[in-house]
């Protein structure tokens, strides 16, 4: 089983990692460059939003101290080949957690709607701060970054596969978490918290290190975007639309699953994307937006991956009733979630 | 725990299928439109991203608006070098990430033969980075801060008078050349944070301080202050000679309506923005409360500047009102068309590598008044400053155009 | 010191609008244990109703108010029987955030395509004026919204503690299950009270659109300052959201008024982290009720 995920993980890096010398469109590769940032962002989200249950507002401002940092250090300065912003990521990314660690200290003091709202506040004052501080972020002028000098015609490239790597971090993260005893911990978090105490569960040591993870992915795609943009602004670096997106995609594709996240920025990010370039003249692209969130919440409040998955067990049930070879695949089907399974368990 | 998920299976295969759908299209749509520009039947496909939904929402309607009246003007006359103008608009929903992704898309997916410029300096920046990559001449209309400029990009030609930040400095140069005993002695500064706003005043500051203005007050506020009855309360305090005010458009109105409710008037006022709209203004502020107010703008009802009068009447025709109403923005987007057909006029071609061409040695005449361009793109005139006069904004200075001569002191409120 | 009294002055006034806002999104937790993101939209929305009533019809915003409380309760209602009412009860308080949120982007694109993207504002005969008491600017505007919100407010306590419906919904926010156990249909109260709520922002939102110019996306700066101020009073405690919404703007008044406007925002956010330090559960909120 385990071998067996590896393997069909692997073949989906392989698909990403080889696309781009299928000869694809400037545009094609532009697109995937902002799904895979919001692919990788809802992967992060999901270790918090989704296994413990703490529905983060504020990773924007993460994504924002990702993207300021990139252009303080980078600002003024002339690249030689290009690389060097890349290879500072993982240095964003750790000062990004530090900075969340405190956040995560406070703000996981309380329970779920109040997080939320304590995290967004929080966006909200970086984003004053980012405005205010004009002597560091160039205020509501913005901050230039040097503009990478890639040739034209394989600009993309180096964002693309820097953001793979991303991605696939994010994914044997959340994978490893998965099977080990942080992931049980945090499953547990998520199911009862005070219970999950009760029994033991080093409860806040388990979240703040999952939101420090979490936030620090964040800041890396924040580094990147900036550096891809060329140019960045209060605004926009630290957008609550941004946290918004993430969280629809994670809750589209399936809170709590390994693939849930990475299936709804594939299909939101670019949907959103198009629709935005295709519709263009109407004004219906937020109320779509707007319909197409309310349809998924709804009809699939626990996601795509999830709903589909209950279809699917059922369906084998039914046929594992009917024939007499029975016994191995409900079993295989019980164990298949354990987040919900132990979810519900709790919540009854 | 448990790795027999079967949605372990599913998902990545889903996922990939996603992206095989997307690459097949990527791949399929690539060879369709993509056919050389020689062909002068074809139709000379212009593209361009405004913000049609967001922040900039209706100064990117605007916008559009002044785009599409220039198109079918040309259309009607028979096209660029026979060929029709067709134009291809999209929304960026203010949004720098779509910006970029819609101009990567306008000329690697649709392969637009030009393209014009978003609304706003934050887009136009990302924006033209991406044009500049593929080699693609950039008329912007509305993107004329200083980080437009510091890029140095030689493709970029920002299609207005001067850069955004000394479209203020022909107040002070109004000012500084009235008699010393008029002119006058103390000054306060409210300045709105955002990269167009803000630097027109700190430009004027700058000049007024140097010819012995005193600065008494000064204060920058952000973008969501709602009330400003605490900094015209200590605007008024201060009681300045002349207020100068770095606004964008509803920050205007409410600083006019404070000053009103604080009973004070100074003797002279500039706003860089928002008093310079003819139907907002006085419907927020009570047309009664705008005389003598001050404003820069380039092109004017009534200006007989080249295409004026034309787009002016098509405006009126496409869009009701009359001249007064007609947004600035939309005379800045024709301007840019203007420009294309001067180019093709001028050079009997039009590809992009004509147009940075071009555009960089001469000077060439719009409805904005006669244009030209150093090498990065900065617009080397000047604004017009204007006023309002009996409920109507008038041309006031400098003189060669001037409609009206410039009231001062500034009047009462409601008078 | 001129400045600070001034800044007071208009702190408190307007603390009075917020209070409204306020009161109906903290009654909306209280009952249903949803944080309400549509608070902002909805307050925005009939800012809008009022408008189109002052400019079609010449109807004063505030005698609008009846006509536009109806209306919004109507909508309140209905958000709830069809976006709220279907989730499921074990994980209502995430997803009603994120349903709530749809719901203001969803009422954001009809403003926005119903009254466009400019800035409205409601310019009344007497927008502009002004009294002069001991030095200091009052404006006429402020004064009368002020009044409002109390007379507001005072009704609403009136049905909260005077009648059948009140008591309802009392029981259902001390204790849901005990409230069903005594006959509360809880699922009746709430739709009213989140019908209810709607009102409240209803009559904040008439007032809203004489103080301020407002435009579809309004409703963003308002709900960051709504939560800040739900969660500051206690979310579920209508006295703690009036004394929060009086802190938060007279705080913020004076900041900018002494210090800078820059900053003022930034003030109710720190007060807000420095409270949910101390307090996690506000300064008015219960413990270990709901969510908290």
């Amino acid at each position: 089983m385990s071998r067996g995920s590896l393997v069909r993980g692997g073949l989906f890096v392989l698909v990403l990692a080889t696309l781009p010398s299928f000869g694809l469109q400037h545009w094609f590769l532009n697109l995937m460059v902002f799904v895979l940032m919001f692919a990788t962002m809802s992967s992060a989200w999901n270790l918090v939003g989704g296994f413990a249950g703490y529905p983060s507002l504020g990773h924007a401002a993460f994504f924002g101290i990702g993207a300021y940092s990139m252009a303080l250090i980078f600002h003024g300065h002339v690249l030689s080949n290009g690389y060097e912003p890349f290879l500072l990521l993982p240095l964003i990314g750790l000062i990004s957690a530090a900075v969340g660690f405190p956040i995560a200290l406070i703000a996981m003091r309380t329970r779920a709607d109040v997080f939320a709202i304590v995290t967004i506040t929080f966006l909200f004052m970086v984003q004053t701060l980012a405005f205010n501080l004009r002597g560091w972020t160039g205020g509501s002028q913005g901050l230039s970054l040097p503009v990478a000098p890639f040739p034209a015609v394989s600009f993309e490239e180096p964002f693309y596969y820097t953001l793979v790597l991303l991605l696939c971090f994010t994914l044997l993260v959340t994978f490893g978490a998965l099977r080990s005893k942080v992931g049980l911990s945090l499953v547990a978090v998520r199911a009862d918290e005070d219970k999950a105490r009760g029994i033991g569960v080093r409860v806040t040591g388990v979240k703040v290190l999952a939101f420090c993870v979490s936030v620090g992915i964040t800041a890396m795609v924040g580094g990147v975007w900036a550096y891809y943009e060329t140019f960045i602004y209060p605004q926009f670096a630290i957008d609550p639309l941004i946290t918004i997106a993430v969280v629809l995609m994670t809750f589209l594709g399936g809170r709590a699953t390994l693939w849930g996240p990475v299936l709804g920025a594939f299909v939101l990010e670019a949907g959103q994307q198009t629709l935005a370039y295709r519709l263009g003249g109407s004004q219906f692209y937020l109320i779509a937006y707007a319909l197409v969130f309310l349809v998924i919440m709804l009809l699939l409040p626990r996601g795509v991956l999830p709903t589909l998955g209950d279809r699917l067990r059922q369906r084998r049930r039914a046929r594992s009733v009917d024939s007499t070879s029975g016994g191995v695949t409900p079993m295989a089907a019980g164990a298949a979630e354990p987040p919900v399974a132990l979810r519900r368990g709790a919540s009854a | 725990m448990t790795g027999c998920n079967r949605l372990r299976f599913q998902a990545p295969a889903l996922a990939v299928a996603a992206v095989m759908c997307l690459a097949v299209s990527a791949c399929s749509s690539s060879p369709g439109k993509a056919t050389g520009a020689t062909n002068s039947k074809k139709p000379l496909v212009i593209g361009a991203s405004v913000s049609l939904t967001g922040d900039f929402a209706d100064p990117g309607k605007a916008v559009k608006a002044g785009y599409e009246l220039w198109a079918a003007g040309v259309n009607a006359k028979g096209g660029i070098l026979g060929r029709k103008v067709r134009l291809k608009i999209v929304d960026d929903t203010s949004s720098p990430t779509q910006v970029v992704s819609n101009y990567q898309n306008l000329i690697n997916q649709d392969k637009v033969d030009l393209v014009f410029g978003p609304f706003s300096s934050l887009l136009t920046v990302p924006a033209s980075q991406v044009a500049k990559r593929y080699g693609y001449a950039f008329l912007e209309p509305a993107g004329g801060g200083p980080k437009v400029f510091a890029q140095k990009l030689d493709n970029l030609f920002f299609v207005q008078p001067a850069p955004v930040v000394k479209s203020g400095d022909v107040f002070a140069a109004w000012v500084l050349s009235l008699p010393a005993a008029d002119r006058p002695k103390t000054a306060a500064y409210a300045e709105l944070d955002d990269p167009f706003s803000g630097p027109i005043a700190e430009s004027i500051r700058n000049r007024f301080e140097a010819a012995g203005i005193r600065t008494v007050y000064k204060q920058v506020y952000p973008a969501e202050t709602q009330d400003f009855s605490p900094i015209m309360a200590k605007v008024a305090s201060a009681k300045p000679d002349v207020l100068v005010s770095g606004t964008q458009s509803e920050d205007a109105y409410a600083q006019v309506k404070s000053l009103v409710q604080l009973k004070f008037s100074p003797k002279f006022m500039f706003m860089s923005n928002g008093a310079n709209s003819p139907l907002e203004f006085p419907s927020k502020v009570g047309a009664a409360n705008t005389t003598g107010i001050t404003s820069a703008g380039d092109w004017f009802p009534g200006s007989t500047a080249k295409g004026s009068a034309e787009f002016t009447a098509a405006f009126v025709k496409a869009h009701g009102g009359s001249a007064q109403t007609i947004d600035n923005s939309s005379a800045e987007a024709y301007a840019c068309g203007q420009l294309l057909e001067e180019i093709a006029a001028k050079t009997g071609k039009l590809d992009n590598a004509t147009a940075i061409s071009a555009l960089h040695h001469g000077t060439w005449p719009t409805l904005l008044g006669d244009l030209k361009w150093d090498s990065i793109g900065q617009p080397q005139g000047e604004f017009h400053l204007v006023q309002w006069q009996h409920n109507s904004l008038a041309p006031v200075y400098p003189a060669s155009i001037a409609k009206a001569a410039p009231l001062y002191p500034k009047p009462n409120w409601g008078g | 010191m001129h400045a600070l009294v001034q800044g007071v002055i208009l702190g408190v006034l307007t603390g009075g609008v917020y209070a409204l806002m306020a009161s109906g999104q903290t009654l909306i937790f209280g009952i249903m244990k949803v944080v309400n993101l549509a608070q902002g939209a909805m307050v925005v929305m009939s800012a809008y109703l009022s408008y189109q009533l002052f400019v079609s019809f010449g109807v004063d915003p505030f005698l609008a108010i009846p006509v536009t409380t109806v209306v919004m309760f109507g909508v309140g209602v209905g958000v709830q029987l069809v976006f709220l009412r279907p989730l499921r009860r074990d994980d209502k308080s995430e997803l009603s955030l994120l349903v709530t949120f749809a719901v203001a982007l969803l009422i954001e694109g009809l403003l926005s395509i119903t009254f466009k993207t400019t800035y409205r504002s409601i310019n009344t005969s007497y927008a502009n004026s002004s009294w002069t008491v001991g030095g200091y600017q009052i404006t006429v505007v402020r004064v009368y919204a002020f009044a409002l919100s109390l007379v507001s407010l005072g009704l609403l306590f009136l049905l909260l503690n005077r009648t059948r419906f009140g008591r309802a919904v009392r029981a259902t926010v001390q204790n849901p299950d005990s409230a069903r156990l005594l006959g509360v249909e809880s699922e009746k109260v709430a739709a009213l009270g989140f019908g209810l709520g709607a009102a409240t922002a209803a009559a904040a939102g008439s007032v809203y659109g004489l103080l301020y110019p407002f435009y579809s996306g309004s409703h963003y700066d308002l709900i960051s300052r709504l939560l800040s101020i739900v969660v500051l009073g206690g979310l579920g405690s209508v006295g703690g959201a009036v004394v929060a919404a009086v802190i938060v703007s007279t705080s913020s008044a004076v900041v900018a008024s002494t210090v800078s406007p820059a900053w003022s925002e930034m003030t109710f956010f720190v007060i807000l982290l420095l409270v949910l330090l101390v307090r996690p559960q506000g300064l008015f909120g219960k413990v270990g009720r709901g969510a908290l």
